[in-house]
């Protein structure tokens, strides 16, 4: 289609004001660095800069807590394998890019910090000693990308298995199964599959006893009822007490962001909805902000409502969800079955709306697929009636209980400070008293014109994301409550010849547009090249999308940053000192979903 | 009517036959399967790290210990309920002066510190402390933290 | 009817009917928790769903008898039978009506205790011997509940036992005649019922098996009928602590109008629903909290129950 270096959008101009940091960089380390500091313009205007892999540390460091107005939160971290890439005006020469995406809650702004890498086996010093959250994600660019990250304690594969061969999302690595071998399991390696997974403490630094005791090393998962999913965590065990935990990933990891790179821009829309698999939509949201934003498509005010409704009332479902199997995993079995039948009828709904259930993929580049059905004010309004009656019965139920309180309160807290440097976001980290809220903070889909408060709690326990998240459900209802009474007319999908699917009307008319029609549907829509990123606030946390376009039907890359990621990582930090039931009771309470980890 | 005790010991014969018989029908009737993994122990799928049989928890022991000196007192009270109103007042009295002494130690022991689990707290404490040591640098200079509606503290202690 | 014969029929019949509601209960069980939850229970094999229990039954014979290699063998089969063995055998002396039971004992009381303690080496052993790590962290666990809660589960009884001045479980119920204890041994029967879920590990106090911790717990292990005679003697547990929380506080087989099994089986039926209404309703402590609820709260509290019933009773009736 498009020739490298052809378009006419491949030099994407700053759509917003030179932000101030770019002028603080500049003058603190512009002289210093010399050619090595440069600033890439990138069309979602988050400012971009370039430094050299010696220093990057140094100017994370500054970032971090020297410059004004600082950069507490490493948001994201990750890479670009950028060989086969054509269109980088403005930006040095690099084969792996390591991209480092910092927030900052003062300025309510991103930053992003590039590092320039070359040959195939390239390294630099890792963060580690600046973020926590910094190990699983220089873990992950080592796995992904083979990029070593010197000074890393634990520099080892996280989400493919021990025995991976190569680096999969290196541009060279294969894609689908039928470009490798034939996979054959046979005895033999399925003794050294499994020989590779035993737990070795000597690894992470743990002795197997010492004068007073011997410790006991349980594997707790993957195939475990209480960890929802695949989730494998190693235990170091003095009687029932946790003295340290080695959370290993992985088992759910099917390569979502690989995928990307071979699915056209609207076939990948679907297997964003598996990402957190009880968010449903709420996935396809960010997605679809970062690509429209490379279009450059506004999307009608109708079509932002449904999306913003659809969102909110799987953040309910989700919620539901997250309680009823919180509250049976401290041994209340009842509240789980009352929820989903709950959640059921928000299923009701969306299946009236989009045709299926958990997973509909219903949100359209531009848009959505199709408008609302006849009567759907009706049966959502008949469920904004139902459900508060049932909450208030769920508050009475569980919060009081005593013995409720006595199993999560003080158990997995954690201080807000704790939490930004852990890359906590959503409900974890407004249950330490912090009320971020990216639909209040950088209102997105028109969440700007909705009425809703942001519930905080305090004590960063069990107890305080359980209250945290309840009051959240009785804002969604609000939420969608507007969305019925201030649903309005009009377009469904942009005007815009990168909607996808493309009008069909006129095709009939010219052969133009039948041939545009047929590209457009066959091959799917050229998204112009640029960088682009989108963050929302999605039902466990922040999920952000990071995109790369090389001006291709398809991604170049599309990096997954999940919430349940960090959220995950931090468990050793808050069980350690707990007992096994209460770390049962911090994995219920944290809202994990093990494809939302593993992506 | 207190009778002879024979029929308890046919009833015991009839669990036990029982019992035996359940056993003896699902081992005769029960499939048989041998596979790669069969004679390995439960441990969610993958195969175990370290000793079994190492030292345990100094906690059960002392569950075990409390164990024996209340159960055993229990007893002695035993003895006292069935002679309650024949023993009288001074056999009360013999019975409070005892009841007294096992509250007194009980009082101990929990002051003591052997009935909350031991060192439950005090590995709290020492896992903070570790949190403490490998804290990361972190200013929270201007993070505008003043937002959001507290839910109130309804269930809270 | 010699008293040889009445011994013999009473015994045949309470084994029977001891055994088919162990296993009617999985249904009443399954059906009740339905009812609270709002689905249906099995409802699909046969009327109601009653085929259920059958299905079970046939289900559990058929199948593996898997002894794990790694188990201590001997201990490993023996386990499962104890629990049977010794709840199975508590029911000899269980008064069902005038002339109805295997055996007065005028230690009665005593022999309910005395094999209580004995049922608890079933979990403990089975943890032990499986040499699994889990089933060891379930035996650990219903080892320090078990022996935690047994203290006061016969101190709570000591209240009947002085207001009654006998350990014979008949003349209990003949002495309810003026009015059941269960007014004047409130404290003696809340701590009773309490210690009979930790001993039937029931939840909330199912910690040996926590299913969201210990995935089984204790019988991790164990398959086939072994691991279904576990769960014949949890349900055999719930109706032997119904049946003596009815004879001990709710008067027996006592009450007007209908014949004296009815009332017991009655009487029997509603706690047994209690039960499990308890298991719908409530969240699982921690062990640590669990153990200290014993020693802190429920001890105390029959220690103080005996000495006020004590005085009370000499008060009354004089020494």
């Amino acid at each position: 289609m498009t020739s490298p270096g052809s378009s006419p959008a491949d030099a994407p101009s700053i759509p917003h004001e030179r932000p101030e940091i770019l002028g603080q960089l500049e003058r603190r380390f512009g002289d210093e660095l010399g050619a090595g500091f440069r600033v890439q313009a990138t069309v979602d205007g988050v400012p971009t800069v370039w430094v050299p892999a010696g220093d990057a540390e140094r100017v994370l460091h500054h970032l971090k807590l020297e410059v004004e107005r600082p950069y507490p939160m490493l948001f994201d971290l990750t890479a670009i394998d950028e060989r086969l890439r054509g269109h980088r005006r403005d930006q040095p020469a690099s084969d792996f890019t390591v991209v480092y995406q910092l927030l900052s809650f003062d300025r309510n702004e991103d930053l992003r910090v590039k590092v320039a890498l070359a040959g195939d086996a390239p390294s630099l010093p890792s963060v580690t000693s600046l973020w926590s959250c910094a190990d699983w994600y220089e873990r992950e660019a080592f796995d992904m990308f083979g990029v070593r990250f010197e000074g890393h304690p634990h520099l080892q594969r996280i989400l493919m298995p021990p025995t991976w061969k190569g680096h999969p999302l290196r541009k060279d690595h294969p894609a689908r199964a039928t470009e490798m071998e034939p996979f054959r399991q046979s005895e033999a390696r399925q003794e050294a599959e499994q020989e590779a997974l035993r737990f070795r403490p000597e690894d992470w630094g743990m002795k197997r006893g010492d004068d007073d005791h011997d410790f006991l090393f349980l594997n707790l998962g993957p195939q475990h009822p209480g960890t929802h999913g695949v989730l494998r965590l190693a235990l170091q065990l003095d009687g029932e007490e946790i003295v340290d935990v080695v959370p290993d990933i992985g088992y759910h990891h099917r390569g979502a962001e690989k995928m990307a790179e071979r699915q056209s821009w609207h076939t990948f829309i679907p297997y964003t909805d598996r990402v957190d698999y009880l968010g449903g939509v709420t996935n396809n949201l960010p997605y679809l902000l970062a690509v429209e934003r490379l279009a450059g498509i506004e999307v009608p005010p109708r079509a932002r409502m449904i999306r913003v409704m659809l969102v909110e009332l799987f953040r309910l479902a989700s919620h539901l969800v997250w309680f009823g199997t919180f509250v049976q995993d401290v041994g209340m079995l009842s509240p789980v079955f009352y929820m989903f039948v709950d959640r059921e009828r928000i299923f009701d709904i969306v299946e009236a709306v989009c045709g299926a259930r958990m997973h509909p993929g219903w949100f359209r580049i531009g848009g959505v697929a199709q408008d609302l059905p006849r009567g759907w004010d009706d049966l959502v309004g008949d469920f904004l009636d139902y459900l508060p009656r049932r909450l208030d019965d769920y508050e009475r139920m569980i919060l009081p209980n005593r013995i409720f309180r006595d199993r999560t309160v003080g158990i997995g807290a954690y201080t807000r400070e704790e939490a930004i440097d852990w890359g906590v976001t959503g409900p974890g980290l407004r249950a330490c008293g912090f009320g971020w809220d990216f639909r209040k903070e950088r209102p997105y889909s028109g969440y700007d014109e909705l009425d809703f408060d942001v519930p905080i709690a305090e004590g960063g326990d069990c107890y305080a994301r359980a209250e945290v998240r309840l009051e959240e459900m009785r804002q969604s209802l609000r939420i969608v409550r507007q969305c019925v009474d201030g649903m309005p007319s009009g377009e469904t999908k942009a005007d815009h010849p990168l909607a996808t699917p493309p009008r069909k009307p006129r095709t009939m008319e010219d052969i133009e547009t039948l041939i545009h029609h047929f590209l457009s549907v066959s091959w799917g829509p050229v998204i112009p090249p640029g960088e682009s990123a989108a963050t929302i606030e999605a039902t466990k946390g922040a999920n952000g999308y990071y995109l790369v376009s090389d001006g291709e039907t398809r991604p170049y890359r599309a990096r997954i940053r999940t919430p349940s990621f960090p959220h995950m990582q931090m468990v050793p930090w808050i069980s350690r000192g707990h007992l096994v039931p209460d770390l049962l009771a911090v994995l219920g309470s944290i809202d994990f979903v093990l494809a939302d980890i593993d992506r | 009517m207190t009778g002879a005790a024979w029929p308890l010991l046919v009833h015991l014969a009839v669990a036990i036959g029982l019992a035996a018989g359940m056993m003896a029908v699902s081992h005769l009737l029960g499939e048989r399967h041998r596979e790669r993994a069969t004679g390995e122990p439960y441990e969610s799928g993958i195969v175990g790290t370290g000793e079994l049989r190492g030292r345990l928890s100094i906690n059960f022991y002392v569950v075990g210990l409390l164990f024996v000196i209340f159960d055993l007192e229990a007893a002695f009270l035993f003895a006292w309920a069935i002679v309650a109103v024949e023993a009288g007042w001074a056999g009360y009295a013999g019975m409070l002066v005892f009841l007294v002494l096992l509250g007194v130690g009980l009082v101990y022991e929990w002051r003591q510190g052997a009935l909350d689990w031991g060192r439950t707290r005090r590995a709290i404490e020492r896992a903070l402390a570790a949190r403490e040591s490998s804290r990361r640098p972190v200013t929270l200079a201007g993070v505008p933290f003043e937002r959001g509606t507290p839910v109130g503290t309804k269930g809270r202690r | 009817m010699t008293e040889t014969a009445r011994a013999l029929w009473s015994l045949g019949g309470i084994v029977l009917a001891v055994l088919s509601l162990a296993a009617g209960l999985i249904w009443v069980e399954r059906r009740l928790l339905a009812v609270w939850q709002e689905r249906y229970g099995p409802n699909r094999v046969g009327p109601l769903g009653l085929g259920q229990v059958l299905a079970d039954t046939v289900k559990l014979l058929f199948k593996e008898d898997w002894i794990p290699p790694f188990a201590d063998r001997p201990v490993f089969v023996l386990a499962p039978t104890i629990v049977m063995i010794t709840v199975l055998t508590s029911f000899a002396v269980v008064p069902v009506a005038p002339g109805i039971g295997v055996v007065d004992l005028n230690v009665g009381v005593l022999f309910v205790l005395a094999m209580s303690s004995l049922g608890a080496y079933s979990v403990v052993l089975a943890g032990w011997s499986s040499n699994s790590k889990y089933s060891l962290l379930g035996g650990l666990r219903a080892a320090s509940q078990m022996i935690s809660y047994e203290v006061f589960m016969g101190l709570a009884l000591m209240g009947v036992v002085v207001l009654a001045g006998s350990f014979d479980l008949r003349r209990i119920v003949e002495a309810q005649r003026d009015g059941w204890f269960c007014g004047p041994q409130l404290l003696g029967l809340v701590a009773f019922l309490v210690a009979g879920l930790a001993e039937t590990h029931r939840l909330p106090f199912d910690l040996p098996e926590a299913e969201s911790e210990l995935v089984a717990g204790f019988h991790s292990e164990y398959s086939g009928m072994k691991f279904g005679m576990f769960f014949v003697g949890e349900y055999l547990g719930v109706i032997l602590i119904s049946a003596l929380t009815t004879t001990l506080f709710f008067g027996g087989w006592l009450g007007p109008w209908l014949p004296p099994v009815v009332w017991l089986l009655l009487k029997t039926f509603v706690l047994i629903a209690f039960f499990v209404l308890c298991r719908a309703t409530l969240p699982r402590p921690r062990f640590d909290q669990l153990t200290g609820y014993a020693w802190k709260w429920l001890l105390p509290l029959t220690l103080v129950n005996l000495a006020v019933t004590g005085a009370i009773r000499l008060a009354l009736e004089g020494p």
